[in-house]
């Protein structure tokens, strides 16, 4: 033993834990719950897409893409284009945002970009400089989008 | 016609009475077979083909979460039906595939509930219950989409079978644990942040579930896969369907 080879130090530092320490397992994960979480110091570049929910602490560039829900928290970076299916931004987001469902805004949010979103909650002390863009008002959606600015739907004559 | 291959450790005066529990129980179910055992010398590889080229239909692992590694990791490719009887500690995969550690997995194995399962394959070889990458300054490249940086070194774990189980430092009581999910493999990165005189400290992991991904290092990285530790400097990784048929219990969790 005394001529073993030292054993290496950069051993994890999660260990394996007894079964009777270890917590109760959850219930049966479907596709559908699952979760990709982005860690506050991790970068991600490129086409981030998930199928399930996805929680960003860090920073992200590139484009984001999710069916499901997206919560951008308070400290985390995005630099990309958003898609998702509904969303909750507490961090800071520097591009154009696509949301199927609802969005929701909290007092710590920073949006630079325009936000399309069927339901828009905005709290007190969220920045947007960006276009909003809301479907449901007849008439306004369509030529809104072709010709590009806010400008141009507010010049539609109103239809009474 | 069922084959046993029992793990070295189960020589082990401790293991003596629960291993002559199962092989009565196994004995009354009328599944008994030839015991094989294994040795830091044995392969796997050869001694499971030659036990089919005889006519054996179920090959039975009997050991821990490192037994099941070392024999499936060389004989995912073999047309059998494997078969798991937990015994001692380290037996996290068991939970998962919903199989009692003790004589009680004997009862599992005698009702043959068969599912296939999904096995990792890195760099023209399989892993079962995990991979990990020790702490190294490496880039992560997510099915060829996106890539995953930290400004300092990262830990990776990428789970097939085997739960993740993490504490955020070593005082924190509370276990987390995460059931990885079949269909796709789970990668946990674990950044290291700023360097102190004790050394570094672990943040909470990033989870990525994927299908295929590479680990690039500018330097070879020490890469463990169940239980088999070597140097790499890039690490192809893609999850394998439906690979292995396996016996496997009703409270399975996928």
């Amino acid at each position: 033993m005394i001529f073993q080879k030292p054993v290496p130090t950069n051993k994890p530092t999660f260990e394996p834990v007894s079964p009777a320490a270890r917590p109760e397992p959850p219930q049966r994960r479907s596709a559908d719950d699952v979760e990709t979480v982005v860690g506050p110091s991790v970068n991600v570049e490129g086409d981030f897409a998930s199928e399930g929910n996805i929680i960003v602490k860090g920073s992200v560039a590139g484009s984001v893409h999710t069916s499901r829900h997206l919560s951008v928290e308070q400290g985390a970076k995005i630099s990309a284009n958003v898609r998702a299916g509904s969303a909750k931004i507490a961090g800071e987001v520097r591009g154009n945002m696509k949301v199927k469902e609802m969005l929701e805004l909290t007092s710590t949010a920073r949006v630079v970009g325009d936000i399309e979103v069927a339901t828009l909650e905005i709290e007190a002390g969220a920045l947007i400089y960006g276009r909003i863009i809301m479907p449901g008002i007849e008439g306004t959606e369509t030529r809104g989008r072709n010709r590009g600015t806010v400008k141009k739907i507010e010049e539609t004559p109103p239809t009474v | 016609m069922y084959v046993y291959i029992y793990d070295n450790f189960l020589r082990e005066h401790k293991y003596a009475s629960i291993v002559k529990a199962m092989e009565i129980s196994l004995t009354d179910y009328g599944i008994a077979g030839k015991i094989l055992r294994l040795t830091n010398y044995t392969d796997a590889k050869t001694i499971i083909e030659d036990e089919i080229r005889k006519g054996v239909k179920t090959v039975v692992v009997v050991g821990n979460d490192a037994t099941l590694g070392q024999v499936l990791s060389r004989t995912a490719t073999a047309d059998c039906t494997f078969g798991f009887l937990p015994v001692g500690d380290n037996n996290t995969i068991a939970e998962v595939l919903g199989i009692p550690v003790g004589v009680e997995a004997c009862d599992v194995l005698s009702k043959r509930r068969k599912e296939r399962l999904d096995v990792g394959w890195v760099n023209n070889r399989y892993f079962i219950g995990q991979l990990h990458v020790l702490p190294a300054n490496v880039e992560v490249i997510y099915d060829e989409r996106f890539k995953v940086t930290t400004n300092d070194k990262m830990e990776v774990v990428i789970c097939n079978l085997q739960p993740f189980f993490w504490k955020k430092n070593k005082k924190d009581e509370q276990t987390h644990i995460v059931h990885p999910q079949d269909g796709k493999l789970e990668a946990f990165i674990r950044p290291l942040t700023g360097k102190r005189f004790w050394g570094y400290t672990y943040e909470e992991p990033s989870i990525f579930p994927f299908e295929e991904m590479e680990i690039r290092g500018e330097e070879p990285f020490a890469v463990e896969a169940d239980g088999r530790i070597t140097k790499e400097i890039k690490l192809k990784i893609k999850l394998a369907h439906s690979k292995i048929d396996m016996v496997v219990g009703r409270n399975r969790k996928f």
